[in-house]
C-alpha cells in the first residue's frame, strides 16, 4: 500500500514532465514551421508587417508558460505568412490591370 | 472556329503583354495625363507641390509654414557638413560639382554597375571613398546633406533617363513599376490605390496626394516626424501603413521604385526640401 502511495505521485510527475516535453516540442516545431513560412514570404518580398512580432511574442508567452496564447500567436503568424505568399502569387497577374493607361 | 479562338486569345495576350510592358515614355505620358485629366484645374507645374496642389485648405496653411520653413535648420546643418573637410582633407565638393547642386542628376542608371544610383547612395559612397563611415539612410545627417544639396538644386528639371537600349535598365524600371502597382500587406493596398484613383479622397482628416510630383520635394520635413527625412523613409512608412514589412532603405527595391516614380514626374522641377504634415 505504502509502495503504491509513493509510486502514484512519481508516476504523475513523470506524466506531467512528459506532457511538458511534448508540449515544448509541439511549440518548437510549430514555431519553426511558422518562421520558415515567414522567411518564404520575405524571400518573395511579401512578408507582412506584424508576422515577426507575433513570433517574438509567441516565444515570450511560451516561456511564461502561456502555451495556449503562444500557440495561437504561432498559428496567426503562420497564417499571415501563407496569406502573404498567396498575395504575391495573385498579384503576379493582377498588378498589370492597375497600370495607368 | 477553334483556330480562330486560339488566334484571338493569342492576340489578346499579346496586347495585354504589351500594355504591361509598355515602353517607359508611353507609361510616363499616360501617367501624367491621368492626373492632369483628374485634376483639370491644377496647372501642370503645380503638381510638384504634392498634396498642396489639390487641397486648397491645406495649401493656405502650408504657405504660411513656408514663411518660416521648418527645414531651414536642416539646410544650414547640411551646408556645414558639405563644407567641412573629411579627415583626408577632401570634401563633398570633390565628389559633387557645382557646390552640390546636382539633384537633377539623380536617380540615374549606372550601366557599368547595372544598378540605380540615388543621391543618398552617392553621398555615402563619397564618404566611404574618402575613408568616412557611411551615414544612416532615413534621417539625420544624410537628410540634412540631401536637404542642402536639394536646396542648391531648386529649379532643376526632373529628367530621369531610362536607356531603352539597355535591357538591364529596362528591367530595373519594370521592377520599380511593378512594385508601384502591386498590392501588398495585410490591408492589401498598392501605392497606386491611394495615390492614383484614391488621390483627392480623404483618409480620416487627410487628403491623399497625387503620385504625379511625389518625388520632387525631398527630403521633407514632416510635422509627424518632427524632423527631416528621406524619400526612402517615406516608402518604408507607406509599406508599414498597409501592414507590409518595409524594405531596406537604399536597397534595390526602393531605389528602383524611386527610379520609376521620379521618371513619372519628368518635366517638373525639383523643389526640395519641403514641408508636409
Amino acid at each position: 500500500m505504502l509502495k503504491k502511495l509513493i509510486s502514484l505521485p512519481i508516476a504523475a510527475a513523470f506524466l506531467v514532465s512528459c506532457a511538458s516535453v511534448s508540449s515544448n516540442d509541439d511549440f518548437n516545431a510549430a514555431w519553426e514551421a511558422a518562421d520558415a513560412k515567414r522567411k518564404e514570404a520575405a524571400a518573395v518580398g511579401y512578408e507582412w508587417r506584424d508576422t515577426k512580432k507575433f513570433l517574438k511574442k509567441a516565444k515570450a508567452e511560451h516561456e511564461a508558460g502561456n502555451t495556449e496564447a503562444a500557440m495561437k500567436l504561432v498559428a496567426k503568424a503562420h497564417e499571415e505568412a501563407e496569406d502573404g505568399i498567396a498575395q504575391h502569387a495573385r498579384e503576379a497577374e493582377l498588378w498589370a490591370s492597375r497600370v495607368l493607361k | 472556329m477553334r483556330m480562330f479562338l486560339v488566334a484571338l486569345a493569342a492576340t489578346a495576350m499579346a496586347i495585354g503583354g504589351l500594355a504591361t510592358h509598355a515602353d517607359p515614355e508611353t507609361d510616363r505620358i499616360a501617367f501624367q495625363k491621368y492626373y492632369t485629366t483628374k485634376f483639370p484645374s491644377v496647372p501642370r507645374d503645380d503638381f510638384q507641390n504634392g498634396i498642396y496642389s489639390i487641397d486648397k485648405v491645406s495649401r493656405e496653411e502650408w504657405m504660411e509654414i513656408e514663411e518660416f520653413p521648418p527645414y531651414e535648420l536642416a539646410i544650414d546643418a547640411g551646408r556645414d557638413q558639405f563644407e567641412t573637410p573629411f579627415a583626408n582633407g577632401k570634401s563633398y565638393s570633390d565628389c559633387f560639382e557645382n557646390d552640390g547642386a546636382v539633384r537633377g542628376q539623380y536617380p540615374y542608371w549606372d550601366a557599368e554597375r547595372k544598378e540605380v544610383i540615388t543621391l543618398e547612395l552617392a553621398i555615402n559612397e563619397c564618404r566611404e571613398a574618402n575613408g568616412e563611415k557611411p551615414l544612416k539612410y532615413q534621417k539625420g545627417k544624410i537628410a540634412e546633406l540631401s536637404a542642402y544639396m536639394s536646396f542648391m538644386s531648386r529649379g532643376q528639371k526632373v529628367n530621369v533617363v531610362i536607356p531603352t537600349d539597355d535591357p538591364d535598365a529596362l528591367a530595373a524600371y519594370a521592377r520599380g513599376k511593378e512594385f508601384y502597382y502591386r498590392k501588398r500587406g495585410q490591408l492589401n493596398f498598392a501605392c497606386i490605390d491611394c495615390h492614383g484613383s484614391g488621390s483627392g479622397n480623404r483618409v480620416r482628416s487627410e487628403m491623399l496626394s497625387p503620385a504625379y510630383g511625389h518625388p520632387t520635394g525631398w527630403p521633407v520635413y514632416r510635422s509627424k516626424w518632427g524632423a527631416i527625412g528621406t524619400i526612402h523613409r517615406r516608402f518604408g512608412g507607406c509599406n508599414r501603413q498597409v501592414r507590409a514589412a518595409s524594405f531596406k532603405p537604399q536597397g534595390r527595391e526602393y531605389r528602383e521604385l524611386e527610379f520609376f516614380l521620379t521618371y513619372m514626374s519628368n518635366g517638373l522641377e525639383f523643389n526640395g526640401p519641403s514641408a508636409r504634415r
